[in-house]
């Protein structure tokens, strides 16, 4: 008898610790992503006008998924005390619920992690970079969003274009269009500036010598924090749901035998 | 005067736009003058008899001619003899007529020695406030179209021409591809989000499947309230057996 108390006691113990990790895991999960939704690197308006914003939708599920699991957590510890049965039915029956949205979360942020190419940045700067004959209200509003979200880019990270300045050379845009080739061969943000935002030297920017202009490509400026923030909530969703798959069978199992 | 322009030899990214391009500029080319310093202009004529379609960069729309017979190379037709800024090397109603004259200079403004750490360098069409000014033929504005062009340099004075150089190699401008053409599908699945999906599938298959197992065989014995009581008796149990531990020995005693 005391053998089996022993043992019923040290699996208790188990799921007790199992829940406890779930909770902090899950505060942890909220904070992540309270943190990208926040985007402090200012790039959600390039995704909202690629239509392709679901690796913050998938954020947001997470926070609220987070909160799930520490108030679950909690009455999973109650149940496992008491051994009642009724908890801890509820206590899996929510589990598995906060399971599938973590669930949708993670692949969803995983998958259109996939969908963010150089291309998609470049083809959406070329056509709406400083696009001023828009055709209603919500492309004008897209259009600003993508411009400051450009020009900050552009300022910060000291780089011009997606791949580089040649970007603009190589392919017709809506810049093209209104500003000329030969006084704009590349936009003013593309300069190294001084502290007042004006060219150091305007005519070795236009003549692109270096020192004077911002010769690499902002990819990676933008790819670096939708990568940690896409992989950050599918891969941390994965591990968390990993060791809730333990805890949920462990639980399930406990409850199958409280009978006895 | 043997030396053939061309473009410059610096690694610049302006190099070569739509529009402009950058030569090198002609230091000691010309022989020196004493008196009467000459100038030097440039001269910059479309190259080949194939007049480009699509619309040049300031507007104006570029004459469509015959695409299969070749016309005279402006080249040929270049008469050497025509003083710059006057009508028939206008910037302004080049590419009609052959050729413009424009970038005009001081020979003294190419001294032989080079300063060391300037750029020196010429770049073509970098003015675009007066091409369209008819009272500037010698303005340097943006090159209408992608070309293939060639340059050369004329010394001029009061007396009249002095000397050219030759023609230098043709020079095409880049022309831009439209924006449309870049293909923006995504580039396939990744292997980690293969990855996640099927193994966050499996794990859920796995516990629907235990709780439905659970639910279904333990669903009998669930509703009875004897359970509760034997757990209650069971903690009883236990209690009683701690609290009675020490009586038990000595009973057996």
């Amino acid at each position: 008898m005391a053998k089996d108390d022993n043992s019923v006691r040290i699996f208790q113990g188990l799921l007790i610790l199992g829940n406890v990790v779930i909770g902090m895991c899950g505060i942890a999960l909220t904070a992540e992503c309270i943190f990208f939704v926040s985007d402090p690197h200012g790039l959600y308006p390039l995704l909202e006008a690629a239509e392709n914003d679901d690796i913050y939708a998938a954020a947001w599920i997470g926070i609220f998924v987070g909160f799930a699991l520490l108030a679950l957590s909690v009455l999973g510890i109650i149940g496992v005390i008491k051994s009642n049965r009724t908890l801890l039915m509820v206590y899996i029956i929510l589990m598995l619920i906060t399971f599938a949205f973590e669930m949708a979360s993670c692949i969803t942020a995983a998958t259109h992690r996939d969908f963010l190419t150089p291309n998609l940045f470049l083809k959406q700067m070329l056509e709406r970079y400083e696009k001023q004959d828009t055709d209603n209200n919500n492309d004008k509003l897209m259009s600003e969003g993508v411009t400051k979200t450009w020009n900050n880019l552009m300022l910060q990270n000291h780089c011009c274009g997606v791949h580089g300045p040649s970007d603009w050379q190589q392919y017709g845009s809506a810049f093209r269009s209104t500003h000329s080739d030969a006084d704009y061969p590349w936009p003013r943000q593309c300069c190294v500036l001084d502290a007042r935002e004006s060219p150091i030297n305007l005519d070795g920017c236009k003549l692109g010598v270096p020192g004077y202009y911002n010769s690499n490509g902002c990819y990676d400026a933008i790819s670096g924090p939708m990568n940690r923030q896409a992989w950050g909530v599918a891969w941390f969703g994965f591990a968390i749901l990993c060791w809730t798959f333990l805890v949920l069978l462990g639980t399930m199992f406990y409850w199958s035998r409280i009978e006895y | 005067v043997s030396y053939t322009p061309r473009l410059t030899r610096r690694p610049l990214a302006g190099r070569l736009t739509a529009s402009t391009f950058v030569l090198e500029q002609p230091r000691c080319i010309f022989p020196e003058a004493q008196s009467d310093a000459p100038m030097i202009w440039l001269v910059v004529a479309l190259d080949g008899g194939r007049w480009r379609t699509g619309a040049s960069a300031m507007g104006c729309a570029v004459p469509r001619g015959p695409l299969l017979t070749r016309r005279p190379a402006a080249t040929e037709q270049f008469d050497p003899n025509t003083e710059p800024e006057t009508p028939p090397l206008a910037f302004q109603t080049f590419p009609n007529n052959t050729a413009y004259a424009t970038l005009g200079t001081s020979l003294n403004n190419y001294p032989c020695a080079q300063p060391t750490g300037d750029i020196t360098v010429l770049r073509v069409g970098s003015e675009t406030a007066c091409s369209r000014d008819p009272n500037r033929p010698s303005c340097n504005g943006p090159l209408p179209g992608p070309g293939p062009y060639r340059v050369k340099f004329v010394a001029w004075n009061s007396s009249g021409l002095q000397a050219e150089t030759l023609w230098s190699e043709p020079i095409t401008l880049l022309k831009a591809r439209p924006a449309d053409d870049l293909p923006v599908t995504g580039s396939g699945r990744s292997t980690g989000m293969i990855v996640l999906t099927s193994i966050l599938s499996i794990l859920f298959a796995v516990l629907l499947a235990c709780l439905v197992a659970l639910l279904v065989t333990c669903s009998d014995s669930w509703g009875s309230s004897s359970f509760f009581s034997t757990k209650t008796d069971a903690v009883s149990v236990r209690r009683y057996n701690t609290h009675h531990v020490y009586d038990q020995p000595a009973a057996r005693l």
